[in-house]
């Protein structure tokens, strides 16, 4: 068994009391920063890479992968105690997590979210050793037809699931969209809707977008309640999940985990998308959907195992055929380069114990981070009791130092704020920002890749359901059958609320 | 007139007190890429040699966007003192000026082009299953078959973008640019053949050669490569004068004192000459840079100007 004898190699490399201590550092600093808001791994790493210097190339991705997935992990943290995303890809944790919270049941949430998390991790990581290199290729399968295709799917299932107010949700969605088209147009380097102003020329940030929607807009409106201000601690009703939620979430934590670790693979916002995703099927899987967004305990586990796995597969790409598919990714290429080590296809063969030492220490680092949370979670809860008046200005000050050390520029604070206001807004006409969030991500991915395909096929549409792209055609074909149940007026009453957050 | 030869006098005197306290507080060098890139790293890789050796920390500090303006225009409007320093590259001093309309600052009187830290040819890859080894090759296929071949790029006026033009130009051929975000996607869909060549980053092609993912054709500077002996030049194979090298370096504020200039740039100089600083670079594809001097810098700068903003303006690529 090769992979047998590749996988003792890497646990050899990654037990070593220094590489253990490397992959504790990373996931513990990756916690913290996933706790902090804004403050992401993008800007930890890349302030670490000089550090990185005088270690090993092995320990050097050890704790920098560590401070990547730890950031996924503590980024649940925040969103489930305040709903604050702390990371990108925990945007949809919000939506159950923190009505949980509301309910007492903030202990719970978190327990699930960093046991869904850990066995996502793990499977992930199995993944990764046992079929990287072919699941590389399937990656490569993945092209500018696939990518459309896939991101109607994706669009059709939020905006055909939301009801309520359908027109409200498909109204915050081309919203999203539309705010998607901010900034230089890919294929003519047109501007669009910047107004001459050169921060926007790459468009808007999602983080920037998120933590405004999301956590502004939470304490400006709880600023208004005055007196009634939600106390979560009043009434916690025990730390650890019940037998009833373990029923509930395993089979949610098991399609987060394979859907997070297929779309992890592909390059370009895999695990937000994943969390998305996930969020999605559990509802429509899910007997009695009108719990979403009240509580559910599914929907935290679903999106946050999703995520997790997703970002333990993106190191495929990277690791196998040197294409980072995000700037985490980009960043650990550079840190390659620091070493001396030109990324790609070789790396496997020609370095094996770098290879397989890194992936040996994310399942260690996995279990270090399940060890690490658990216990913090009292603590956490804890934080809960901080009174508000002094709990929201820190709030703000670390988003607002998070969101400036995206690209340390200030610009971004006043967008942040801009968004925070129409968060509000919106929470008053009770619109949801999470189809804004998701039209936001997945409009300028459609756009350039749709147009990207009509210049490969040189102008002609039937590329996307030609038989020679049968992954692209199977998508839009899902794409029509989703939208036909919506059309069928029998049908209709089954539709379900996918989007709707508000429990009141 | 007393009021000005007063003021002059205050200012190099002030000047010279500047110079002889050079570094006094921590020096920050901007880059204005995202982290993680190659014009990041080689700022992470020199930001310790210089605190070393001027015992003041030197920060990078990212600061993207609009491909590189937003960063350079704020060292140039950053007070000229030595303690704002850029990693100015070829995107922002040489081709942006042409490709954007507007630009906020001028890339030679805003700045001191300290030194030129490293330059990195473009290679010619095209996806295995094309049937092309030589530049000759290429040139017989595109002909024979005429607007069949894409070429990617990482963006719209990137330097693989306008390669592919200048060859289009040379040659006389017709293949359609496929701009993407970024190299990565760029090179995966090049990996999987959807589109069929590319004017790759060498430091970023050459693990893809070697192991043979793709197959390199030639190289865009007039002279070979020490990291692809075997790869002939554009120039030597027809194609009279092709050159193009990406490169980057140090830069400061325009009106930074002498003084301060000279004592980066020989620093830097000594930092470049360290093994590990040597090796480095060389993983990044850089074979050295061809110009050592500050002066002989500016005049690099002010030449690649002028040669990015006819090719900028013959490829019909702009952004506005």
């Amino acid at each position: 068994m090769e992979v047998l004898d590749n996988l003792m190699l890497g646990f050899s490399v990654a037990v070593s009391p220094m590489h253990l201590l490397y992959a504790l550092i990373g996931v513990l600093l990756g916690t913290l920063i996933g706790v902090l808001p804004g403050v992401g791994p993008v800007a930890t790493i890349a302030m670490l890479l000089p550090i990185t210097f005088n270690l090993s190339p092995v320990a050097a991705l050890i704790m920098l992968a560590g401070i990547y997935y730890g950031a996924q992990y503590g980024g649940s943290t925040s969103a489930i105690l305040v709903n604050l995303p702390g990371e990108t890809a925990s945007v949809v944790t919000c939506l159950d997590g923190y009505q949980m919270a509301r309910q007492g049941r903030a202990g719970p949430a978190l327990a699930i979210s960093a046991i869904g998390s850990f066995f996502a991790g793990c499977c992930a990581t199995l993944i990764i050793a046992l079929a990287a290199p072919p699941l590389a290729e399937v990656a490569l399968k993945f092209g500018p037809a696939e990518y459309f295709s896939l991101m109607v799917l994706g669009l059709v299932a939020a905006t055909v699931l939301a009801h309520g107010s359908l027109v409200k949700a498909i109204a915050m969605v081309v919203l999203g969209l539309l705010l998607g088209l901010i900034g230089t147009d890919v294929n003519s380097g047109v501007l669009r809707f910047t107004f001459g102003i050169p921060e926007l020329s790459d468009g808007i940030g999602f983080a920037v977008v998120a933590m405004g929607m999301f956590g502004v807009a939470e304490i400006i409106g709880n600023l208004e309640l005055k007196d009634k201000r939600e106390v979560f601690t009043s009434n916690v009703k025990g730390l650890f999940p019940t037998v009833d939620d373990f029923k509930r979430s395993w089979k949610a934590i098991l399609r987060g985990t394979a859907l997070g670790s297929f779309l992890g693979i592909l390059p370009g916002g895999g695990s937000i998308l994943a969390a998305f995703g996930a969020y999605t099927l559990e509802k429509k899987m899910s007997k009695n959907p009108e719990r979403f967004g009240k509580g559910a305990i599914e929907g935290v586990a679903a999106p946050e195992s999703a995520n997790n796995a997703g970002a333990q597969t993106s190191f495929i790409p990277m690791l196998t055929l040197g294409i980072p598919g995000n700037a985490v990714m980009a960043l650990m290429i550079g840190a390659l380069m620091i070493q001396g080590i030109a990324p790609g296809p070789q790396v496997m063969n020609e370095k094996p114990e770098l290879f397989w030492g890194l992936i040996a220490s994310m399942w260690i680092g996995n279990f270090f981070l399940v060890v690490l949370n658990l216990p913090l979670i009292g603590m956490w809860i804890k934080l809960l009791t901080v009174p508000y008046r002094y709990l929201y200005p820190s709030i703000l000050v670390f988003m607002a130092i998070g969101v400036y050390s995206l690209s340390n520029n200030p610009f971004d604070l006043v967008v942040m704020a801009v968004f925070g206001l129409l968060g509000y807004i919106c929470v008053k006409l009770e619109c949801e920002p999470a189809p804004m969030i998701l039209g936001f991500i997945l409009g300028p991915l459609m756009e350039e890749n749709l147009r990207r395909a009509m210049l490969l096929s040189r102008g002609d549409p039937f590329v996307f359901v030609s038989p020679s792209k049968p992954i692209s055609l199977g998508f839009l074909i899902a794409s029509a059958v989703l939208l036909v149940i919506v059309m069928l007026p029998a049908l209709r009453k089954k539709r379900e609320e996918v989007f709707v957050e508000d429990a009141t | 007139m007393r009021r000005a030869v007063l003021a002059a006098a205050l200012a190099a005197a002030s000047s010279l007190a500047f110079a002889q306290a050079w570094p006094s507080r921590p020096v920050q060098i901007v880059v204005p890429y995202a982290a993680g890139g190659p014009v990041d790293v080689s700022a992470r890789i020199v930001a310790p040699k210089l605190q070393q050796a001027f015992g003041q920390p030197f920060v990078v500090e990212n600061r993207p966007g609009a491909g590189g303006n937003i960063g350079a225009d704020f060292v140039a409007k950053a007070a000229p003192d030595g303690h704002t320093l850029l990693m100015g590259a070829i995107a922002t001093h040489a081709i942006n000026p042409t490709l954007y309309p507007k630009i906020p600052y001028d890339p030679v009187r805003d700045f001191r082009h300290v030194t030129l830290l490293i330059q990195v040819p473009n290679v010619l890859v095209v996806n295995n299953d094309l049937p092309v080894r030589s530049v000759k090759d290429l040139i017989d296929y595109a002909r024979k078959n005429p607007g069949k071949l894409d070429f990617a790029s990482g963006s719209t006026g990137s330097t693989g973008h306008l390669a592919g033009e200048l060859f289009k130009q040379l040659t006389g051929t017709y293949m359609v640019h496929i701009p993407y975000k970024g190299s990565a996607p760029a090179t995966a869909d090049l990996f999987a053949g959807r589109v069929h060549l590319m004017f790759d980053n060498l430091a970023s092609a050459l693990p893809s050669i070697r192991t043979g993912k793709v197959r390199g054709i030639a190289v865009t500077t007039l002279q070979r490569s020490g990291f692809v002996k075997d790869l002939p030049t554009l120039h030597e194979s027809g194609l009279k004068d092709f050159d193009l090298t990406t490169w980057w370096g140090i830069m400061a504020p325009g009106k930074t004192p002498d003084a301060v200039v000279e004592q980066l740039a020989a620093e830097l100089a000594r930092v470049m000459q360290q093994a590990d600083v040597r090796e480095r670079f060389a993983a990044m594809g850089s074979d050295g840079p061809s110009v050592r001097t500050p002066r002989e810098f500016t005049a690099f700068v002010e030449r690649e100007l002028r040669t990015y903003a006819g090719l900028v303006k013959r490829s019909g690529a702009s952004v506005d």
